[in-house]
């Protein structure tokens, strides 16, 4: 009992400081969130979990990584095989580059499903399409970092495509890499916003998406306002605490997720070459082009979009206008809350025609993004052009298809289940 | 320059990924490591010290690493395997310099530390036992998994005087030996993996019971 006062007497004297007491209540046990919420709303917390992960494995690897063209790849085998551990952090930040992107896409799918994007809950989605935005740079200049084949060429892609910008282009892509080629000059840099701008930028971004989240509260699988009923202290009919309900349904998620990725670490590090390609386990030689140049398995749906676009229209070239429709592809996710006119946010209550074109985007997603692994073809480029269309058709048909359809009604409370 | 990159790298695309990871002409065969035969391994790494080593560093790795993976006594290793006066905590570097090397052989040898990963062992496996005879090629033979390559066929006075059972085990040592060497911590790894699995299970068990506790409590409500 002593100690539950000294343990009392001490939150107090902190709580007079600093407002622990009220932040617990806001953030956790008195955030409401809505009862009939379903798994796939694991997915953030998991995500803020690989954050961390990422963030703490990051570091240790950077605490012994050497960030030059003539050591970087020497360093990582000196982390494989000297440092204690290093292999373990090594595998454990690899397999986090795919975990995050994996969950993030699940995330944003939810999203897509329920109208999650929908008023008054723009900024969220906004705040969350930055952070994707910003986790796309941080994968691109991570796997740049082990300076192995496929990191070098990889890079020299990517970058070259700023090259294709008219007038500015090529200045532009000599001055993102400090130098006519790709050098250590532009692994240095890469590696400064991959280890300090990048992460710090997450971070606030990641913090303004919970805070706007806290404000607003989640959406949930039916798209019904829970504030709509309250109870005589105001507290939603339709919801539970997010401690401890939403928290140990949280935490068992996390055990799951755990050994489905300790699996990947453990006994499969190199993912089938998904995760660490084989090629990259060749130090980068600038004079030796691999057979076959791929992106990480989360960018191919984009990369089979640029490869797609090969016309070139009104004096733009091909590549530039590849660039712009893969640039696009990612950056119209953006406008999704101003695109969809349906009276009702979730998928369960629209009409046949969204249930079609969000079925259509999915499969367009899967296909671009097998077709973006794979070397092209004929066949193969003429299904990526068919697939980019109905890529975009989901999102540029939205405002018609959803004024169009009959849509079902939405009830008042959120179903019994 | 981007023109040259960009012709470069849209023409690579158009070729299939041909060579790597299938094995040239033939099919590769069928190779199963297991990095945990230890007297598999330390055959394994006399026929590479003693055959390839003259040309094929292994520089990322360090001697001591592999006489302590490989359980042989420190002062057997440096008496028997390393042959330059290297101390045993040094990197398995070998002295053969590029220049020398283009100019004796017409290439320099790659470095083969992390072969296994690159390459894949069924490759290595296939390789190194489908050397045949090619007047044609100045060293008087030509390979079924890597046409025209340049490397003479080292292993040659074994592969005459073993029986084809025998020399078929000499190779799969020596590619069990760098498929340990591309990945040295693999054998830990596992080991571990199976604890940190075990200790997720039970993690994984204890948090569903919590939750349905919870989730019990609040049907109830």
């Amino acid at each position: 009992m002593s100690e539950n006062t000294i343990g009392k007497k001490s939150l107090d004297w902190v709580d007079k400081r600093f407002p622990v007491i009220d932040l617990f209540e806001r953030h956790l046990s008195k955030y409401y969130s809505p009862s009939n919420i379903n798994i796939w709303y694991l997915f953030g917390f998991l995500l803020l979990i690989v954050l961390v992960m990422q963030i703490l494995t990051g570091l240790w690897l950077m605490m012994n990584y050497t960030n030059t063209a003539e050591e970087a790849f020497s360093s990582v085998e000196y982390i494989m095989r000297d440092v204690e551990y290093g292999w373990l952090l090594r595998y454990m930040h690899a397999a986090g580059a795919s975990a995050f992107f994996a969950l993030i896409y699940l995330h944003m799918f939810r999203g897509m499903m329920y109208g999650s994007y929908r008023k008054p809950r723009e900024l969220i989605w906004v705040g969350g399409w930055v952070t994707y935005v910003l986790l796309c740079a941080e994968g691109f200049t991570g796997y740049v970092l082990p300076w192995g084949q496929m990191s070098f060429w990889a890079a020299q892609v990517i970058i070259s495509l700023l090259g294709s910008i008219p007038i500015i282009g090529e200045d532009l892509a000599t001055w993102v890499r400090g130098d006519y080629l790709i050098s250590g000059i532009t692994l240095s840099r890469l590696f400064a916003f991959h280890v300090v701008l990048l992460p710090i930028m997450i971070i606030a971004v990641v913090f303004f998406h919970i805070l706007a989240l806290h404000e607003i509260g989640s959406n949930n699988p039916d798209g019904i306002d829970i504030k709509k009923h309250v109870d005589k202290d105001g507290v939603p009919l339709d919801s539970k605490p997010f401690y401890p309900y939403d928290i140990t349904h949280d935490i068992y998620a996390l055990g799951v997720f755990l050994l489905i990725f300790c699996s990947v670490v453990f006994f499969f590090p190199e993912g089938g070459g998904y995760v660490l390609e084989y090629v990259n386990f060749e130090p980068a030689n600038p004079l030796s082009t691999p057979a076959h140049i791929v992106p990480s398995w989360y960018f191919t749906p984009f990369y089979a979009m640029l490869r797609a676009v090969d016309f070139s229209l009104f004096g733009l070239t091909a590549k530039f206008l590849g660039f712009v429709t893969m640039a696009a592809g990612i950056a119209i996710f953006a406008a999704l809350p101003w695109l969809d006119r349906s009276p009702v946010k979730s998928i369960r209550y629209k009409g046949v025609l969204s249930k079609a074109f969000l079925a259509g985007f999915v499969v367009s997603f899967f296909v671009l993004g097998y077709l973006g692994a794979v070397p092209p073809s004929d066949l193969k480029n003429l299904l990526a052009k068919v697939f980019t269309v109905v890529y975009f058709s989901y999102f540029l048909l939205m405002p018609i298809y959803t004024r169009l359809e009959k849509c079902k009604p939405v009830p008042e409370r959120a179903p019994e289940h | 320059m981007k023109l040259l990159f960009l012709v470069l790298f849209f023409s690579s695309l158009s070729f299939s990924a041909e060579g790597d990871f299938n094995c040239g002409t033939i099919e590769c065969d069928s190779f199963s490591a297991d990095t945990t035969d230890l007297a598999s391994l330390q055959s394994g790494l006399t026929t590479y010290m003693n055959n390839c080593y003259g040309c094929h560093s292994l520089k990322y790795s360090r001697y001591n690493r592999v006489a302590k993976d490989l359980k042989i006594p420190l002062e057997i290793y440096q008496e028997n395997l390393i042959f330059d006066g290297s101390k045993p905590g040094e990197l398995m570097n070998i002295s053969l310099n590029e220049k020398d090397a283009i100019e004796w052989i017409g290439a320099k040898p790659p470095d083969l530390t992390l072969e296994a990963r690159i390459r894949k062992p069924e490759w290595i496996y296939t390789y190194l036992r489908t050397y045949y005879p090619d007047s044609s090629r100045p060293y008087g033979v030509n390979n079924k998994v890597y046409q025209n390559v340049s490397m003479p066929n080292v292993l040659e006075d074994l592969q005459l005087n073993l029986s084809s059972a025998e020399f078929d085990k000499v190779i799969y040592d020596l590619t069990n030996f760098l498929v340990y060497v591309a990945d040295p911590s693999a054998n830990e790894r596992k080991r571990m993996g199976v604890y940190v699995l075990l200790f997720l299970l039970l993690f994984t068990s204890f948090a569903f019971l919590t939750y349905r506790e919870f989730k019990k409590e609040l049907k109830q409500k």
